[in-house]
């Protein structure tokens, strides 16, 4: 022996200590399995999913991009039904109005509903409706209904109410109006018993509603576009990034899938398509399908040409643009996740006992990439908002009176100096838009991929 | 090495054929032609369809392209400069010129910049100039070139008039500024996370734990064991990141009014002057591809466990 | 003077690790010295706190993780009292380590003798280019890598894994240092491989007269190596010993469970091998009483509730067992019956 162990041993043994503990029999009676089991401490075991969403929900990043993209949503599709404006409706006599600001035909209405109950604006009405047709019509204001008949129609007036007054309902020319909204002169409207068979309604407003973005050179709230501009952003990021993850997976999963030479031949063709720059060729495609996809949609009004018409030519022509060039990275993520799964037993067990290379793929393969794909298609999103944006702003995007965030940012620069908020808004709001997805992606990546578990 | 990149080359001119094709195929494919105007009759359209060769067959036509660029004819312009040769516009007029400065200028800042910030921030990690440049590269990744552009534009340029509104051919230094940091910001921002990511990834590997088992410097450490690992997929990366800034010079010399070769392809597109499409197509993709190519040569140099030759395979 | 037998002394040493979960005493409260040229193994299974005991002794404790207890005495000087620079110039000079899987602990970008060199150039500034490559290439001579000059310049992916592993030990005694210690350094390797490689250690072990810490979780490797094992679980030693005390007369319950869970060449074969039941504790929520008492087949009322003190078999075997106590306490049951029979 090299070595005297015990002088190495540190350890002192104290048998006083040991004494003044007491020791008797009873402390070495044998404990049951239940007192052994009484002391460990378990942990919960939790699936996969679970834990991801426990992940995701402690990162307060994540949490924050989600509430506000929650609240991006909110204001695209719920804003539009909030506020009486509309994307597309021209206000002549609002044309090219500051942010909160008034046209004078407004503020003389604004002054003019403090003398009276509620009132109807012919020139706060859209596009050329700024009479009201001769006809007969019927107001319910407050509990009771009020009957007339015009005799010839309105133009350039108010159809006030002062349920108090003599005469409840009367016109007011607009060239009657004074600052403070007092006038001189007033029509009375005759009343009559009920309403005419056939009498159209007329709602009263109470208050102007203000033009929060301002308005554009046509006169249209840009509150109004920037919502429906947001809604058509998010609808083309979201549709062209199923649309990605559709083709890229079949292409990815297909390719690893089949091994060989298929895999051979569409890896070249993805790796091809990888080094095209594509903005040249999605310029050209743009330029191309704008025409046969409008002529298209004029010759199919009904099913599925309705609801691309809708969108127009210029989104479709961008799904297109999408479904031909953008799925690369998805079909090269969705096959190397196949690979790597393909090596694992399950997938053996399955092709022992006979299974269908489509069931292979929908039943073992996708549901354990999904992790991946989540992710790359959640920050698809942000990529496709950018690509609409871009060409919008080379004006090959949408077309007025359609909008996107990015036609309404294109459409600002012309205006830059003088209403430079036009821009601010849209591009503000895009950017939250693709600043929330994005940090929602990262947040994801971080809860679903369980190499970086800690 | 050179079988490497003579294979390369190789698999370059047939990417070029394949995209001389896709774009003959839908410049064809736009309606309309150059020659169509309010003005011009029926037969004047017919002798200049003549002229130019547009009244052969289609795979006539693509022949002669093909034909005609391997011997360095690019053709002449049917509509935009009618008559002038496509070379003579896109060389000799600086417009190549012009948008290769830019786009270099941009991808030099990006790197310069991008890199070293994430470096940074990686050492300093929970710092609050770490939390400061996570912020901005976050928005940065965020706002799209244009909107940036023009908000410089608008700021710098109008309101403070500290910078000319139109760059134009960027005969001055200050004409370079804008035009540069708003088509590399977005790359900026994006390479500094990529870097910070992969850079806190290769400090948490087991080389540099055997590094610090050595008793190496921490500055060593970082500078030497732990960049030249992260700048791998940084160096995957630049290939995307210069067909983006490629890409992003339409909006900017449109923005700025710079007479580059972005511009010139966005009104060609326009005006359906085809030999310049082609022309402005198949110079811009083979740049981005041989710039792929020299990004790839990096990689190698970087890390000796790629091995050129083998990747073929 | 015993002082000066001890290399290294470890008293009371205690890391913990600050998770947002809360604080895991991966080590907890242990203690140990080494001599000159001595070889101990520390046996335990994963998460038992060996290699974070390791890493505070060359100080590459991470973040979340802190010495918060004890001492490190090294040739008389306090480790823990070194400042980073003091520490860096110790690390790889005076202690070096290898680690378990030598497929990742070499840098991928340079060549094995920029690596093999740098740890001489760090230690040494004076050291001119042609001696540090010509001290490189004797080492690798040394743990036998044939064609030396060649593969100095060859890149670790060139590099199999057991010469990788040779080229780790040539990098970590290339500066001679005192002790070396080897975190678990055969795991990852083929069986011939690990024997090999413990072959070069045992030799150079006697040649160049360096201390080790042996970090496995391998008995067979222990017996193969080792002058001395410390066993240690959930972050405490529960026995240390001889290294013929602990094969031949194991004391703790869990040190007899990891030699019946081994399989023995030299017994009888038709022996079943016995796995120890349960899973290892949360170090977040320890138990109050005995780490091993959930575990442990001789679990006592009394281990449930303290902590058993070390029971000393002497030529410094020691063992931290309740069990150990159990005669202590018949006597003073006897004493007490004797007192009121009185």
């Amino acid at each position: 022996m090299k070595v005297n162990f015990a002088k190495l041993s540190p350890f002192q043994v104290d048998p006083e200590k040991i004494e003044a503990l007491n020791l008797t029999a009873a402390d070495f009676e044998a404990a049951t399995n239940e007192e052994k089991e009484s002391v460990v401490y378990r942990h919960k075991s939790v699936s996969y999913w679970r834990d991801a969403a426990r992940r995701f929900r402690s990162n307060t990043v994540s949490m924050v991009a989600l509430f506000v993209f929650i609240l991006c949503l909110l204001f695209a599709f719920l804003g539009p039904k909030l506020i009486p404006y509309n994307y597309s409706d021209q206000y002549r006599s609002s044309q090219k109005l500051s942010s909160m600001q008034y046209s004078e035909d407004e503020q003389k209405v604004v002054a003019l509903s403090g003398h009276c109950d509620a009132f109807f604006a012919t020139v706060l009405q859209p596009g050329s409706l700024t009479a009201i047709k001769k006809g007969d019509y019927f107001i319910d204001y407050g509990g009771k209904t009020y009957a007339f008949t015009l005799k010839k129609a309105i133009e350039k007036a108010v159809l006030a109410l002062d349920a108090d007054a003599e005469a409840p309902l009367f016109v007011v020319k607009m060239s009657d109006i004074n600052e403070d909204g007092s006038f001189d002169k007033s029509t009375p409207v005759e009343l009559s018993e009920a309403p005419a068979e056939g009498a159209s309604p007329i709602r009263l407003s109470t208050g102007v509603f203000p033009h929060v973005f301002g308005t554009d050179s046509s006169g249209r709230d840009l509150m109004a576009r920037t919502m429906f501009g947001a809604q058509v952003s998010i609808i083309i990021g979201i549709v062209a990034a199923i649309i990605v993850l559709i083709i890229g997976s079949i292409y990815g999963a297909i390719s690893g899938l089949a091994g060989g030479a298929v895999d051979f031949v569409m890896m070249r063709v993805v790796e091809l398509i990888y080094s095209i720059p594509e903005v040249l060729i999605v310029l050209l495609l743009q330029v191309v399908l704008t025409d046969p996809l409008r002529t298209w949609f004029d010759a199919h009004k009904s099913g599925i040409g309705a609801i691309l018409g809708d969108l127009g030519p210029g989104i479709v022509s961008i799904f297109i643009t999408f479904a031909l060039l953008y799925w690369v990275t998805m079909a090269r993520i969705v096959r190397g996740q196949v690979l790597q799964l393909k090596k694992q037993e399950f997938v053996t067990a399955a092709v022992a006992l006979g299974a269908s290379g489509t069931r292979i793929i929908r039943r073992h393969l996708l549901p354990n990439a999904v992790g991946a794909l989540v992710i790359t298609t959640c920050l698809q999103i942000p990529s496709a908002i950018f690509l609409e944006s871009f060409l919008s702003f080379l004006g090959l995007g949408v077309s007025a009176p359609m909008a996107s965030l990015g036609s309404l940012c294109s459409d600002a620069l012309a205006t830059i100096e003088l209403f430079p908020d036009r821009l601010i808004y849209p591009a503000v709001i895009l950017t939250i838009i693709v600043l929330s997805l994005n940090l929602i992606g990262d947040g994801l990546r971080d809860a679903l991929d369980p190499r970086l578990k800690k | 090495m050179v079988s490497y990149i003579l294979k390369r080359i190789l698999a370059a001119v047939a990417t070029l054929l394949v995209i001389m094709a896709v774009t003959f195929f839908l410049m064809n494919a736009i309606p309309g032609n150059p020659f169509l105007s309010e003005k011009a009759s029926a037969h004047a359209i017919e002798l200049a369809f003549k002229k130019y060769g547009l009244d052969q067959p289609l795979i006539v036509q693509f022949k002669n392209y093909v034909f005609n660029y391997v011997r360095g004819d690019l053709g002449v312009s049917l509509k935009m400069q009618e008559g002038t040769s496509v070379a003579d516009i896109i060389f000799n007029q600086g417009k190549f010129a012009r948008s290769i400065k830019l786009g270099l200028a941009a991808l030099a800042l990006a790197v310069v910049i991008g890199i070293p910030l994430g470096c940074i921030a990686a050492y300093r990690r929970g710092s609050w100039l770490d939390g400061f440049l996570r912020v901005m590269t976050t928005v940065g990744v965020a706002v799209p070139t244009f909107v940036l552009a023009t908000l410089l534009l608008a700021f710098l340029a109008v309101k403070l008039s500290w910078l000319p509104v139109k760059s134009g051919e960027l005969t001055d230094f200050k004409c370079y500024i804008m035009p540069v940091i708003s088509l590399s910001f977005y790359y900026t921002c994006y390479l500094a996370k990529l870097t910070r990511t992969s850079m806190l990834d290769a400090i948490n590997q087991d080389y540099i734990r055997t590094a610090r088992a050595k008793g190496v410097k921490t500055g060593v450490l970082v500078l030497k064991h732990a960049l030249r690992n992260s700048l791998i997929p940084v160096i995957t990366y630049l290939g995307p990141v210069i067909a983006g800034i490629i890409t992003g010079s339409f909006v900017v010399e449109s923005t700025f009014q710079i007479p580059g070769l972005g511009k010139y392809f966005v009104q060609s597109v326009m005006n359906r002057d085809y030999p310049i499409i082609m022309a402005t197509t198949v110079i811009l993709s083979a740049l981005v591809i041989i710039m792929n190519l020299v990004v790839d040569i990096a990689y190698k140099l970087v890390d000796p466990r790629i091995s050129l030759t083998a990747k073929e395979g | 003077m015993a002082e000066n037998d001890r290399l290294i002394e470890v008293k009371d040493l205690r890391v913990s690790f600050f998770t947002p979960a809360g604080e895991v005493k991966a080590v907890d409260g242990i203690s140990y010295s080494l001599g000159y040229n001595e070889v101990m193994g520390v046996v335990g299974e994963s998460g038992s706190g060996k290699s974070v005991e390791a890493y505070s002794i060359i100080g590459l404790l991470q973040s979340p993780g802190r010495v918060v207890g004890g001492s490190i005495t090294f040739e008389g000087e306090d480790l823990l009292a070194y400042t980073p620079e003091q520490m860096r110039q110790f690390r790889g000079n005076k202690v070096s380590m290898i680690f378990q899987n030598p497929m990742t602990c070499l840098n991928p970008v340079y060549t094995i003798g920029n690596q093999l060199t740098e740890a001489l150039t760090c230690h040494d500034k004076g050291i001119s280019k042609q001696d540090a490559r010509a001290r490189a290439i004797r080492m690798l001579e040394l743990v036998g890598i044939n064609n030396a000059e060649k593969r100095m310049d060859q890149y670790p992916h060139e590099f199999s894994g057991g010469m990788r592993q040779r080229a780790m030990i040539a990098m970590a005694l290339i500066c001679r240092p005192k002790l070396l210690i080897a975190d678990e350094p055969t795991t990852a390797l083929d069986v011939t491989i690990q024997a090999q490689i413990l072959e070069l250690m045992k030799r150079l072990q006697h040649e160049e007269k360096t201390s080790i810490i042996f970090i496995t979780h391998n008995l067979g490797v222990v017996a193969e190596i080792c002058d001395r094992v410390s066993v240690m679980y959930a972050g405490k030693i529960v026995e240390q010993g001889a290294v013929n005390d602990i094969f031949y007369s194991p004391a703790h319950p869990y040190t007899k469970g990891l030699l019946a869970s081994m399989p023995r060449l030299d017994e009888d074969s038709h022996e079943r091998l016995i796995p120890i039941e349960g899973t290892p504790i949360d170090l977040l929520n320890p138990p109050k009483g005995c780490n091993f008492a959930p575990r442990c087949k001789e679990c006592r009322k009394i281990c449930l509730h303290q902590k058993p003190p070390f029971a000393d078999f002497g030529n410094g075997h020691v063992s931290a067992c309740w069990l150990h106590f159990m005669d202590r306490a018949r006597a003073n049951d006897t004493a007490k019956g004797a007192s009121a029979n009185a």
